[in-house]
């Protein structure tokens, strides 16, 4: 998908239910992707796949060498947790418009705990640093988990 | 699904290499870790790793030139190799990691518990 600056937002923003900061359990499915997803991608462990496939995207939306490592990097720490926990496959879909790109990832795992990932873990922690990466690198992350599985989106704004 | 199915599929994305070993004689012990290291190989990276700490070498090098990428379970499998040489007064130092593994470093300040060179040879001089 070719980038078109005259265009401000995607003509569906206004329709989709505005994506809660924090998950809501028990308010259903989250929203679908707009229908003008650029790819999605079904991974169990094929990460260096995912890593792959995001690297190459963020640079066709436009971001920096740098900022594209970093968002290879949220959504490697990410579809690490659905390996880790989810024990199901994930799904990984990828957009942009003239604003910004988005992953999502959802799998079937739940994440109990509201606040994970907004806390820094002590420097020799041996674990819970993957969620906390995520939120440090991304401009913004929104996660949902209920009952039926956790859907995270990771937003990272294009440069102008 | 057993979980060993989860975690060994993807071991061939990571090489670790012993290219030197103190216990035969060498100044230090020099691993190179080549490919990706994420959750689907940190338990194998951690096996290898932890064999050559339990030779007790005194300066252990990881050479991480080679290495593409490298995601928190993996750092977790570093920090553990640090506190586990660290307890039998060994010392742990990395080498020329590429952009992607320096930024997980920095992220978590995990450089400031492990020291960083630019090369084996800065390493060995501590």
């Amino acid at each position: 998908m070719a980038r078109d600056a005259s265009r401000a937002r995607r003509p569906q923003a206004q329709e989709e239910p505005a994506f809660p900061l924090a998950p809501t359990p028990g308010r259903g499915s989250p929203p679908s992707p707009p229908v003008h997803g650029v790819m999605a991608f079904v991974y169990t462990t094929d990460l260096s796949a995912v890593r792959a496939l995001v690297h190459r995207h963020a640079l066709r939306a436009g971001l920096s060498e740098s900022r594209a490592i970093d968002l290879m990097l949220a959504v490697s720490e990410v579809a690490a947790n659905t390996v880790r926990h989810a024990k199901s496959p994930g799904c990984l879909d990828i957009w942009y418009d003239a604003r910004e790109i988005i992953c999502q990832i959802r799998d079937r795992g739940i994440i109990a705990d509201p606040l994970a990932g907004r806390r820094k873990p002590a420097m020799d922690a041996l674990g819970g640093h993957g969620l906390w990466i995520v939120n440090q690198v991304c401009d913004e992350v929104e996660m949902r988990s209920d009952e039926t599985g956790t859907t995270i989106r990771l937003h990272m704004t294009l440069p102008r | 699904m057993p979980s060993a199915v989860w975690y060994n599929k993807c071991v061939d994305l990571l090489t670790v290499s012993v290219r030197a070993r103190e216990s035969a004689g060498e100044p230090y012990t020099l691993v190179e870790i080549t490919g990706e290291a994420d959750v689907t190989n940190t338990d194998e990276l951690h096996r290898l790793l932890d064999e050559e700490v339990s030779a007790q070498p005194r300066t252990m090098i990881i050479d991480m030139s080679g290495l593409r990428f490298m995601d928190s379970s993996a750092l977790h499998a570093l920090l553990r190799v640090n506190r586990s040489l660290d307890r039998q007064g060994g010392v742990l130092a990395l080498v020329s990691p590429q952009a992607a593994v320096a930024k997980i470093l920095r992220l978590t300040t995990a450089d400031r518990l492990i020291p960083v060179f630019d090369s084996v040879a800065e390493a060995a001089a501590g």
